[in-house]
């Protein structure tokens, strides 16, 4: 399993070499997940999604006890990142499995030693209420989506011209 | 000797050449100064040509002058003389005038001598027939004063006639009374006799009577105490609060829930006034007198029953609500009091607000598979997994659009649970609003070129920012707007404008020629849900909505919403709302502590 995943690693790595944009998905409804990645890959991205990082690191566990995986992926998808040379953006659900939710992810993501404040992090919820969204904002996110009132294609575009602008 | 000779001739030559170089030098000085002289003159030959220049410019410019001053005496002095003229004619039609006047006068002045002469013969007249009058008043009296002697023995004598008249007319009546006496007096006898016997049969009948009447008087006596006495009890035990008061406001009954209710006993609050006793208060904690409340209402209307929902703050200053019906008692067409109707409506309103809540989340969790279907079928119609033919791209599509419909009326059923919950967080800002018509104007211009509808927009100077929550009032915009767009008909027209109303109010009028709002359903296009007969006939998309929220948000701003339309036909629609410049103050959770 594990070697599985370092050759999903290396692959991903290759993917960064030849200069294609990565981009992390954390989204805990499968269904969705699998058509955002499959969105992303058909517009030229590297996906590399939460669930994945758990499935690759930590098969045992997440039988056993999904919570438990939850909490850990946040750390690993952390870890994950920094065992890649690079992540463009990140894609996040607020709602995860589990005790912590995107909210959290943002506020480690963003407090590590700052090393990571310009990666821009685009939520895709479906949890709107005004104050969620502002806790995003505040935290530093690039934008905020609703998730039933956008289309795929529409947030790539986004997503896509912020990275452009980086340039 | 030569040598000599030469020699002094040279000296005498260079002397004379010496001298005549003298004479030559005084010359030449003299030439110089000649010259400087002369240089001097032209100078001042040139100062004095140039002066003269200048007098003659001047004198040129004065000749004009004097030549246009001439011109325009010699218009005044025509205009002079037109006027001269004029007066001229005036002065004659003034001197016509006063002859005339002067003839009048003449005139005038024989009338009145004729008049004069007239009054004097009148009073001569006068007093000659006064004369005569007096004279014939004289006559009269004594021909009165005959007269009346001679009545007066005229009366005499007829007065002797008349006594005699009554002696004989009396005796005769008195032999005929005495016979008429005794002719009845044998009558009565018998029929005293019969009357004694009828008066007993009577009597004892009425006996009779008298007696059942007090038995039935008695009974129904009671049966009335007990239909008073059920009927205050059946007032005094009602499940909810009741209060009735006199035309002055003053309690005179007050059941049992209402007791409870209020945590008063009948003893405290009956003869006092009402509005002085129980002390409503509003949702802002204001307290609401409640009589002269319904003193308009029942002005108005003799037969208005109000329903209206205040605050009620127990002894321990705990509030509840309390749904108030209150509804005059009219006795032969005047209001002589007023019966209130007092309900509890705290579960009602828990109910209400887990009602709402369970929506809200409800809706979240809808989102979740609708945004799975949105973005499977945007993939599938994009190609992503490959080409689908013309008709699977057309079920699809059926497809992605309902949901999308899905999608609008989870997020309007979340708009209304939060409006509703009062969560509906108020963030006012400077929005200009004539940008933020445009941006969904922008929005909706694709449905207006399909539609080939003429659209027009205009915006009156100046007016622009205001403070309100740019969201809420995109959504109000938007509603309105898209309406108009939807329920338009192809070809059709809507004008949109932006103004001032007064009092620091802005205006935004929305009008189409669409297809109108039906007369018996005006009052309910503003409720949650409603949606018009004629529209849900023509387009079955639509949440019902819609206007529920714009209202709600413009009257949570201190502005007003209203609508006229001339019913069904294509006569159209058009939208009024009124915002304050102020606008909406910021808001947060009306429920938090």
């Amino acid at each position: 399993m594990i070697k599985k995943a370092l050759k999903e690693i290396n692959s991903k790595k290759k993917d960064i070499s030849s200069k294609k944009k990565t981009i992390l998905v954390i989204e805990d409804d499968r269904p969705l997940l699998g058509v955002i990645n499959a969105k992303l890959e058909k517009s030229g991205f590297g996906v590399i999604s939460a669930r994945s990082v758990e499935e690759a690191f930590n098969a045992k566990i997440k039988k056993n006890s999904p919570k438990a995986i939850t909490v850990l992926s946040i750390e690993q998808a952390l870890k994950y990142i920094e065992s890649l040379e690079r992540v463009d953006a990140v894609w996040l659900d607020h709602h995860l499995l589990g005790e912590e939710d995107g909210l959290a992810f943002v506020k480690k993501f963003k407090a590590n030693g700052g090393r990571w404040n310009k990666i821009p992090v685009f939520v895709v919820s479906n949890a709107a209420s005004p104050k969620t969204i502002k806790s995003y904002i505040d935290s530093g996110v690039s934008k905020y989506y609703v998730k039933s009132n956008h289309r795929l294609d529409e947030i790539i575009e986004d997503i896509n011209s912020l990275l452009k602008s980086f340039k | 000797m030569k040598k000599k000779v030469i020699t002094s001739v040279s000296n005498e030559i260079i002397r004379n050449l010496k001298v005549l170089a003298k004479e030559k030098e005084v010359v030449r000085r003299k030439l110089e100064i000649t010259a400087k002289e002369l240089a001097e003159t032209a100078k001042k030959l040139a100062t004095t040509a140039r002066e003269r220049e200048i007098v003659r410019r001047k004198l040129e410019i004065t000749a004009k002058e004097l030549a246009a001053t001439a011109e325009k005496l010699a218009a005044t002095a025509k205009e002079k003389e037109v006027v001269r003229r004029k007066l001229e004619i005036t002065a004659e039609k003034l001197a016509v005038t006063a002859k005339e006047l002067a003839a009048t006068a003449k005139e005038k002045e024989v009338v009145r001598r004729k008049l004069e002469v007239t009054a004097a013969k009148l009073v001569v007249t006068a007093a000659k027939l006064a004369i005569t009058a007096g004279k014939l008043a004289v006559t009269a009296e004594e021909k009165e004063d005959v007269r009346r002697k001679l009545a007066v023995t005229a009366e005499e004598k007829e007065d002797v006639r008349r006594n005699l008249l009554v002696t004989a007319t009396k005796l005769a009546a008195t032999a005929e009374e005495r016979e008429s006496v005794r002719r009845k007096l044998a009558v009565t006898a018998k029929e005293k006799e019969d009357a004694r016997r009828k008066l007993a049969v009577i009597a004892k009948k009425l006996k009779k009577s008298h007696e059942t009447l007090e038995h039935k008087v008695l009974e129904r006596t009671k049966d009335l105490e007990m239909a008073r006495v059920k009927e205050e009890a059946i007032l005094l035990s009602i499940g909810d609060g009741l209060l009735v008061t006199d035309e002055k406001g003053i309690i005179i009954i007050m059941n049992k829930t209402a007791e409870k209710l209020f945590g008063k006993k009948r003893e405290e609050t009956i003869g006092k006034i009402f509005s002085d006793t129980i002390l409503l208060e509003n949702e802002k904690g204001f307290l609401v007198f409640l009589e002269q409340y319904q003193a308009k209402t029942i002005l108005k209307d003799n037969t208005t029953t109000s329903v209206s929902t205040y605050y009620y703050r127990r002894k321990d200053k705990t509030k509840f609500p309390m749904s108030v019906m209150a509804t005059p008692v009219i006795l032969k067409g005047k209001v002589i009091g007023a019966i209130k109707i007092f309900r509890d409506i705290t579960s009602e309103r828990e109910i209400d607000k887990a009602k709402t809540e369970f929506v809200s989340l409800a809706s979240h969790q809808l989102r979740t598979p609708l945004s799975t279907v949105n973005w499977y079928a945007e993939m599938l119609l994009a190609g992503d997994v490959g080409e689908l033919n013309d008709k699977q791209k057309k079920y699809l599509d059926e497809v992605y659009k309902s949901n999308q419909r899905m999608v609008e009326l989870v997020n309007a059923l979340l708009d209304v649970s939060s409006l509703e919950l009062g969560t509906f967080i108020v963030e006012p800002e400077s929005v200009d609003i004539s940008k933020l018509a445009q941006s969904v104007i922008d929005e909706q211009r694709p449905q207006i070129n399909a539609k080939k509808i003429s659209f027009s927009f205009s915006s009156e100077k100046n007016v622009g920012v205001i403070q309100a929550d740019p969201k809420h009032l995109r959504m109000v915009v938007q509603n309105i707007l898209s309406n108009a767009v939807k329920y338009t008909p192809d070809g059709g027209k809507i004008e949109m404008s932006l103004s001032w109303a007064g009092k620091g109010n802005i205006l935004l009028k929305i009008l189409d020629t669409g297809y109108g709002i039906p007369k018996n359903q005006q009052n309910k296009i503003f409720t949650k849900l409603f949606r018009a007969d004629n529209v849900r006939d023509k387009d079955t998309d639509g949440t019902g909505l819609g206007l529920y929220i714009a209202k709600s948000i413009v009257e949570n701003s201190g502005g007003k919403i209203w609508f006229k339309s001339l019913g069904v036909g294509d006569s159209g629609t058009t939208f009024y709302v009124t915002l304050p410049l102020l606008g909406a103050k910021k808001r947060g959770n009306r429920y938090a502590k």
